[in-house]
């Protein structure tokens, strides 16, 4: 049974958002959302332990306690971001003051639905959502899967708040670690690549100041190219390669090193290690 | 229009046996030759009811496009023995990797001014008409003369016009790739018998899988990039073996054997642009021969000999 919930609740600008954790992640969500303008500052939350990172979300003008249950009390949306061995005792805490009208989302990596229902009321809703550093940005990949509990409303909802941040999907369960895999841990294989092509770059006399911001703009419109044109990543690459050019050369190499095996390699090894890590 | 084969190993018969299948030409007009009467394909080419004859002069004479269907090394032979008897009315259609168009209409303008030809790389599926050929036209030949052997070609496979310094890739892509097709095939086959299936069953399968990915690729507009995609469930069989054709550096050898292939064409044409011919290179049967012609050729067996040092016209 829903409380006498008001329909108007629903309208993002009228939401009361909470942080549970404020660290890195949650910070990245709030700005996003902020950037967006969907939430206003005074009507978001945010607890930690500690003033350390407190004071970068007074600065954007949201509000901040150090009292987990005070942000449930007066949040409607609850963003769950602590670390993964900090959940547990959090839940407990906060379990007393948890009520049907409460949405509550995880982004607490590798704790599953199950579990967060488990140490819940039942009939909470709860959803678990994985997004990606560059929601700081509004250029986010985030997935989320809904519980039990959680109807269409609540999840659309979710989704148009968060599709401020960046791409947000909603997926099966089964998913999410797969996420991680890809584009959680992904942004850092990017980063890896992107420090690789500068480094050759500075070898054939760039400096590298420049070498890098042209390496990070080369990525940024290639990845702008695939998402606006909808063509397939091979046709893109084969657009470039004029016979017997440069490309073509430079192609050969990264085969010649086996990088497609390698980067599916880099998936598979993040994809289980967020398995294992849920499971412990 | 009459046809002619200077050599009657496996191009020739390929081609012949393409020919005849495809309906654009009678055996009876094909003429083939060759010295040595022992190679397996001279019996199928009579069989095919090809005319077959041990005088290249006389497969010259009964010919309108004529081709050179011998390797490479003997290709300088070859134009100094028949450049007398070739005529306007000839086309000269040489398949032998790495030699060029010039090089041939160097050696031919000792004899006609205006020799026509055309150089050609086709492969060996022209045997059950689906053949990968490009050609390329010299100096002399006409549009008509390129569209003639076009539509010859056409008849046994897929046929096209190319600038000719496109055609030492060409060998390394289709030239060559049969070969590493059933290289491919053969070691699918063995996948297939270590998973159990008896061997004949597996190679089949195997053949039929590339035949209809192949086909696939051909009628579609797509990428066969997309077209692999659409062969990959998430998390299924398919994808699991390409992680391990990726790790193996399964794309990057296809581009390697490729890269070789070229690579070695431009080589051999490099030596035989010296017109120097190494003994080994020539079949012993040949060699003799050429001896039994040619006495005061001196053939060194750990050098190169130039061809061309003691000029002795037969008759």
């Amino acid at each position: 049974l829903r409380g006498a919930w008001p329909r108007v609740a629903m309208e993002a600008s009228e939401l009361w958002v909470g942080f549970v954790g404020a660290g890195r992640m949650a910070g990245g969500l709030v700005r996003g959302l902020l950037k967006a303008g969907k939430v206003p500052a005074s009507n978001i939350l945010a607890s930690a332990p500690s003033d350390k990172n407190l004071d970068a979300w007074q600065e954007l003008g949201c509000r901040t306690t150090h009292c987990n249950l005070e942000v449930v009390h007066r949040s409607t949306l609850v963003f769950l971001a602590t670390k993964p061995h900090i959940l547990p005792g959090v839940l407990e805490e906060i379990r007393p003051a948890v009520g049907p009208y409460h949405i509550v989302v995880s982004l607490v990596a590798g704790v599953t639905i199950q579990t967060l229902q488990r140490l819940l009321p039942p009939r909470t809703k709860v959803l678990r959502i994985m997004p990606n550093l560059p929601c700081v940005v509004q250029a986010g990949a985030m997935v989320f899967s809904r519980g039990s509990n959680v109807g269409d409303e609540e999840a659309a909802l979710l989704k148009s708040l968060l599709s401020s941040c960046g791409l947000c999907e909603e997926v099966p369960e089964s998913y999410i670690d797969i996420h991680t895999g890809l584009s959680g841990s992904g942004v850092a294989y990017v980063y890896l690549f992107a420090e690789a092509l500068a480094e050759g770059a500075v070898k054939m006399g760039m400096p590298g100041a420049l070498a890098s911001r042209i390496a990070a703009q080369t990525l940024l419109g290639a990845a702008k190219m695939l998402l606006e044109t909808g063509e397939h990543p091979a046709k893109l690459r084969g657009d470039v390669c004029t016979p017997g050019g440069t490309t073509i050369y430079a192609l050969h190499q990264l085969e010649k090193g086996a990088l497609r095996a390698t980067v599916m390699d880099a998936v598979e090894a993040a994809t289980n290690r967020a398995c294992d890590m849920a499971k412990d | 229009m009459s046809v002619g084969f200077i050599g009657a190993g496996q191009l020739a018969f390929a081609l012949a046996r393409g020919f005849t299948a495809a309906g654009v030409l009678a055996a009876h007009k094909i003429t083939a030759s060759s010295p040595d009467t022992d190679l397996p394909t001279v019996s199928g080419l009579r069989k095919i009811g090809v005319n077959f004859t041990v005088s290249n002069k006389e497969t010259v004479k009964n010919s309108d496009v004529l081709f050179l269907a011998v390797k490479p090394p003997i290709i300088p032979f070859i134009l100094e023995e028949v450049g007398p008897d070739i005529e306007p009315r000839h086309t000269v259609v040489s398949c032998a990797a790495g030699v060029t168009i010039s090089s041939i209409e160097k050696k031919l303008s000792t004899f006609c001014p205006t020799p026509k030809v055309i150089r050609c790389m086709t492969n060996t599926p022209v045997i059950v008409r689906e053949g990968a050929t490009v050609y390329a036209t010299g100096t002399h030949a006409d549009v008509e003369d390129g569209k003639l052997l076009e539509q010859l070609m056409a008849s046994v496979g897929f046929c096209t016009e190319v600038e000719e310094d496109l055609i030492d890739a060409v060998t390394g892509l289709s030239g060559s790739g049969p070969a590493y097709a059933f290289t491919a095939l053969d070691a699918l086959a063995d996948g297939g018998v270590k998973m159990g299936l008896p061997r004949r069953l597996a190679v089949r399968l195997g053949a039929q899988a590339l035949l209809g990915a192949a086909k696939m690729l051909l009628e579609s507009e797509q990428h066969p990039g997309q077209l692999k995609d659409n062969v990959c469930s998430p998390g299924g069989a398919t994808i699991h073996a390409l992680h391990f054709l990726e790790s193996g550096g399964f794309r990057s050898l296809l581009i390697n054997a490729v890269e070789a292939s070229c690579i070695r064409t431009r080589e051999l044409q490099h030596v035989a642009d010296q017109e120097e011919i190494s003994p080994a290179a020539i079949k012993k049967t040949l060699l003799d021969k050429v001896k039994l012609e040619s006495p005061s050729l001196s053939v060194a067996s750990a050098s190169k000999v130039s061809l061309f040092t003691n000029k002795s016209k037969k008759n």
